[in-house]
């Protein structure tokens, strides 16, 4: 049921969150990491909490998925691939289904895997062979002969050899037949290699040299580390050469992995128990970047939370991944008892920051950010670009407490998500710093978003309304500032002296020129032409992104109605939130009375007519709270929408 | 009859005209009625719920931890799945909303299997998009079995997702539409090939002046577009009238619907405002009715004096007594002279045929309606006879007597001289579907269970009786005349 719930609110937030670990729905261990057809394709193993009557704290693993990537930031599951009661020499009940591979060769796809046998002791080595990556994959009827052991990997070489490594005391290999189902020659054990247990080999070929890759213990009540030795041939000798990461920090007892190019860049994929961090054996998989030396030898890497990929910035950004952060900042789960939930960054005082690299700002133009915050007392951050002392991106201010009136809540300790627009947008892929700007806070994640483009400025001289008849073409004045707390006053008196009062000179006659502008009261405002993308004109957002206030505002259109002909006995159809008043060529048409929302053809005109040529036709909306916005048409005597006029005040 | 009624009113001062439910039934965004071990849900905004017996008297006690808004349920399998909108709606200044859902085995507070699964999100708002996640209510498609949601406010539009029955969480890859814009506390139901989006328009939380009413548009796709009567789209803003203010109640908003039976069904909704009650906000469940289509909320039952009028034949229930003849002067149509005056004649009056009339038991039969005393009836609530879903248990006495309609132990009717209170003398007097009645009795003679299937019956156009009540027939269905 917790990993039910954990895979659901995966599949919501789909998004591409590269950091480690890089699966969050489920545990996965043993990172085998293949590219095949330009894509990456991962093979864990896949450890469950153990089912009543099996060893509660050993290792427990039923089946394999294969997952798959194109940028390693976005993971398709592609579900099992190979379960334990279908393997036709397993033990169907065996929960050994430990670490695979899988390779390409003429064709087909070998994926090989360990599990115990129905009978007998210890682990064999099975294969199953698929057309596709992906499966269905077809069992092999019996294990490899002269194979017993655990953790196979497949090395080909340039020449098309196929050579099998596996650990079984010790970590042997040997050549596979051409069928790749049987060993050539049987089996040696790899020489060269360090004392102590070794186990999980993974070999590859880079540069003409041969590396024998290894999870290795190199202290005595030690725990793993990554170890590897190089060649010039794929059965060794081997020369040891030393770490590829250091043991774990947190007790972790395995680890276990695989080196991969992939677009030019070499990764290293291993497993830590992230998810599980009472308990060593339900692991998750991880990726770090790999460098190598001139003479081939492999740079030490360092464990990171923040991985490997580039996080657009649509994207969730999980800060509690982070790059790096100022001292005291720590991390926690969202839920301990449903880790899968993910951890939240905890920013303990003023000043205290923490930095995610690697955020991908070029699809943020117009951007708001929503991030999700908790605190226990109001304070306020910033997030900027680079670093602590960066430009800021955003500043937002958590308020838990301090609201007035009937719906004042205490968000004290409660989790929200706050929204603002973005300040300063940074170019390209930048590093993302978020700095306490007050008292303590923690941030779950954070979400960068492009506004909706609800209308354009007109580049046309000319518009026709729409096919439903919508005028989608206005000029309109930024928001007149009206003090309206509810809009319960808008009687027919009420809005007749509002409609009535004078707000600015020509405010019956004007034809503005875009960009013109007016003044009214202490205002100074401009008149925009637009085209509205929707047949409703969303004059809320037409003051988020052009006015000084969204809500208690009145909002002045206009529009020229040029008819080739003159068209009798039409009626003007308008909706309007809140209410609105309409002239046409100077003569009130249409009142819209009352707290009403937008309903198409709500409120109609006595029938009128549209004179030859130029009709202006003028309306005036006016809304205390709520979203405003308006749909106006023309409509005949049958009901039909008018079309056959053009909308162009400029011309 | 003046002083009957003033002292009943009395006695029945809470059921007034249009008999509200009674209780403390006080709840704002009330989420469509579930049933759980026999007794009946709902919950609403803010955190708690009502819990009613009956249906009928509604007292709080309801428990729903999470707080926020406009919840709704559905018993799904064995459990029950709640939704809520856990912020947003304007609340505390943002439209930042969630959606969340979580499981109980049980709703009673007091089971030992009352115990909430951990919310979890399957839908939010970020505050700047033309959405605001709350109001969230729950469809189990019975064709599919897919289970969809909708959401929103007047923030924008309303926004249609699809769940997993199995978590309650969100279907994985799918994506939110929107089907309907400018409206609040919408409801989705399925009937006969339709789904129906049920919207709230108007103004809320305005006490006596709040003007919210419900809307309704319908597509033959879950996902619209939902059309109205005359074809607009809700995203356009459409919708046809399901329930405006009336009876001294006004402001009805966040649909729900409780199919009680083939061709029973109600609507549950709050009332921003009972004139009758402070103008609280209030719980309201009123019979819903199905016009060529189209959902309409029947009127709550008023008490009064009706003929009650088989669907079968158009015969009147009455009184197996004789039939006594009114006098009246009589002249030849053919002599009839125009110019004379002409005068009323007073209906035959109680007094005049009493005598006539047998003492003790009198059985019933069906005839022409002659609006003679033995085919008057008066109905009303008898306050502590309890009630069902959506209302209370009525007598029903021959007009200006206690002569009271009786249930039988051999199924068949008959009237005792004196109203007694005994269940088989109460009625449940349900509006159906196609604005008909069925009428009830509470418990049949020698019967442990309260009756839930035998209603007044014509068994012959002229022979009333009680059998099982079967929703085709019109021999189920009666009609109340309130003519003299």
């Amino acid at each position: 049921m917790r990993l039910q719930t954990a895979l659901v609110v995966f599949a919501i937030a789909m998004t591409a969150v590269a950091q480690n670990p890089i699966i969050h729905d489920q545990f996965t261990a043993d990172p085998t990491a293949r590219v095949f057809n330009n894509k990456l394709y991962l093979f864990p193993s896949h450890d469950i909490p153990a089912p009543e009557g099996q060893r509660q704290d050993w290792f427990c693993m039923a089946d394999y998925h294969v997952f798959s990537s194109e940028n390693l930031t976005e993971w398709t599951d592609h579900g099992v691939i190979v379960s334990q009661e279908n393997v036709p020499w397993g033990k169907p009940d065996g929960y050994s289904m430990w670490a695979p591979d899988c390779v390409y060769k003429n064709g087909r796809y070998f994926f090989y895997f360990p599990n115990v046998p129905r009978e007998g002791k210890g682990f064999a080595i099975g294969v199953a062979i698929a057309g596709q990556p992906e499966g269905p994959y077809t069992l092999e009827k019996e294990s490899i002969k002269g194979v017993g052991g655990i953790d196979p990997c497949v090395l080909i070489d340039d020449d098309g050899s196929a050579y099998l490594y596996w650990s079984g005391m010790g970590i042997r290999g040997g050549q596979l037949k051409d069928n790749m189902t049987e060993l050539a020659n049987g089996s040696q054990m790899m020489e060269g290699l360090p004392e102590g247990f070794k186990e999980g080999p993974f070999a590859f070929k880079r540069d003409g040299r041969y590396y024998l890759t290894f999870p290795w213990v190199r202290k005595e009540k030690g725990t793993e580390t990554l170890a590897y030795a190089m060649s010039d041939s794929p059965m060794g000798p081997w020369q040891f050469k030393g770490l590829i990461m250091a043991e774990h920090d947190n007790k972790c007892w395995t680890n276990h992995h695989s080196l991969v190019e992939f677009q030019g860049q070499w990764y290293l994929f291993y497993h830590r128990n992230y998810y599980s961090p009472q308990m060593d054996k339900r692991r998750s998989a991880c990726i770090e970047k790999v460098s190598f030396n001139a003479d081939g030898t492999i740079q030490e890497v360092k464990q990171t939370l923040r991985g490997v990929g580039i996080t657009l910035a649509t994207g969730r950004i999980e800060p509690d991944r982070y790059s790096s952060v100022s001292n005291g900042v720590s991390i926690d789960f969202n839920d301990t008892t449903a880790t899968f939930d993910g951890w939240h960054v905890i920013l303990p005082q003023k000043g205290s920051w923490v930095k995610y690299n690697d955020v991908d700002f070029r699809n943020i133009s117009d951007g708001y950010v929503v991030v999700k915050v908790k605190a226990n007392a109001n304070t306020s951050f910033t997030i900027r670009d680079k670093s602590e002392k960066g430009s800021v991106i955003a500043k937002l201010t958590i308020t838990v407490e301090g609201e007035t009136g009937p719906f004042r809540r205490d968000m004290k300790g409660q989790w929200m998500t706050l929204t603002v627009p973005v300040d300063f947008v940074p170019k390209g892929i930048t590093n993302l710093c978020i700095v306490c700007e007050e008292a303590e806070m923690c941030i779950d994640w954070l979400q960068f978003k492009n506004r909706t483009t609800y209308m354009k400025p007109a580049t046309e001289v000319s518009a026709k309304p729409d096919e439903e008849g919508f005028i989608r073409r206005w000029m309109l004045l930024e928001p007149i500032k009206q003090d309206i707390r509810s809009n319960v006053i808008f009687t027919n008196t009420w809005l007749r002296q509002a409609f009535a009062k004078q707000y600015f000179d020509g405010q019956m006659t004007i034809l503005p020129k875009d960009g013109q502008k007016v003044k009214a009261g202490n205002q100074k405002l401009a008149w925009h032409l637009l085209d509205s993308e929707t047949y409703n004109v969303r004059l809320f957002r037409f003051a988020e992104k052009w006015g000084q206030q969204t809500y208690g505002s009145l909002f002045w259109a206009v529009t020229v109605i040029d008819c080739p002909e003159e068209i009798q006995n039409v009626r003007l159809a308008a909706g309007s939130n809140g209410a609105s008043m309409w002239w046409l060529n100077g003569e009130e048409v249409l009142l819209l009375e009352g707290d009403r929302r937008m309903v198409q053809d709500d409120g109609m005109s006595k029938r009128l007519t549209l004179k030859k040529g130029r009709n202006v036709l003028r309306g005036a909306v006016i809304n205390g709270p709520g979203l405003s916005d308006m749909c106006v048409r023309f409509i005949n005597e049958k009901g039909i929408p008018v079309t056959s006029y053009s909308l162009d005040i400029t011309r | 009859m003046k002083k009957i009624i003033s002292t009943l009113s009395l006695i029945i001062f809470h059921f007034s005209l249009c008999m509200a439910q009674v209780g403390a039934p006080y709840i704002h965004d009330p989420s469509t009625i579930a049933e759980c071990d026999g007794k009946y849900y709902t919950f609403g905004t803010g955190g708690g719920g009502l819990i009613s017996e009956d249906g009928w008297s509604w007292h709080g006690g309801a428990e729903r931890p999470g707080g926020g808004a406009a919840p709704d349920v559905l018993k799904i399998g064995a459990r029950y799945l709640i939704i809520y909108g856990a912020t947003g709606g304007g609340l505390g200044g943002g439209h930042n909303g969630r959606i969340l859902t979580m499981w109980n085995k049980t709703l009673d507070p007091k089971s030992a299997d009352f115990k909430y699964s951990k919310a979890i999100e399957v839908a939010s708002s970020d505050g700047m998009e033309d959405c605001d996640a709350i109001d969230p209510c729950l469809l189990l498609d019975p064709t599919t079995g897919r289970l969809w949601t909708t959401y929103g406010t007047y923030f924008g539009n309303i926004r249609l997702i699809e769940l997993d029955p199995e978590t309650g969480g969100r279907m994985k890859g799918n994506k939110e539409k929107d089907i309907a814009i400018d409206c609040e506390a919408t409801d989705l139901i399925w009937r006969d090939g339709w789904y129906y989006l049920l919207g709230t328009h108007g103004t809320c939380c305005d006490g006596v002046n709040s003007t919210y009413n419900i809307v309704v548009g319908r597509s033959r796709n879950v996902e619209g577009p939902y059309i109205d009567n005359v074809g607009r789209d809700m995203l356009h803003g459409g919708g046809r009238m399901v329930i405006a203010a009336g009876n001294r109640v006004c402001g009805p908003g966040h649909y729900g619907r409780t199919v009680i039976d083939e061709g029973v069904e109600v609507m549950s909704c709050h009332f921003e405002a009972d004139l009758e009650r402070s103008g609280r906000s209030v719980l309201g469940i009123r019979p819903l009715l199905w016009n060529k289509g189209w959902p309409e909320a029947g009127d709550p039952f008023r008490e009064g004096s009706y003929a009650i009028i088989s669907e079968r034949r158009g015969y009147s229930l009455e009184l197996a007594v004789d039939f006594v003849r009114m006098q009246q002067e009589r002249q030849a149509f053919w002599r009839i002279n125009p110019d004379e005056p002409v005068k009323p004649i007073p209906n035959q009056k109680l007094d005049e045929v009493r005598e006539t009339w047998p003492k003790g038991n009198i059985a019933v039969r069906c005839s022409d309606y002659m609006f003679r005393p033995h085919q008057r009836w008066t109905i009303m609530p008898v306050a502590e006879g309890g009630g069902f879903l959506g209302g209370p248990y009525c007598k029903i006495v021959i007009e200006h007597t206690n002569r009271a309609l009786t249930a039988t132990e051999s199924l068949e009717l008959t009237t005792t001289e004196e109203f007694t209170g005994a269940d088989e003398q109460l009625w449940r007097i349900e509006q159906l579907t196609d604005a008909t009645y069925r009428i009830m009795p509470k418990r049949i003679p020698g019967k442990k269970e309260l009756n839930t299937t035998h209603c007044l019956y014509s068994s012959g156009d002229s022979t009333p009786t009680l059998a099982p009540y079967d929703f085709k027939s019109d021999n189920s269905k009666w009609r109340f005349r309130e003519h003299h």
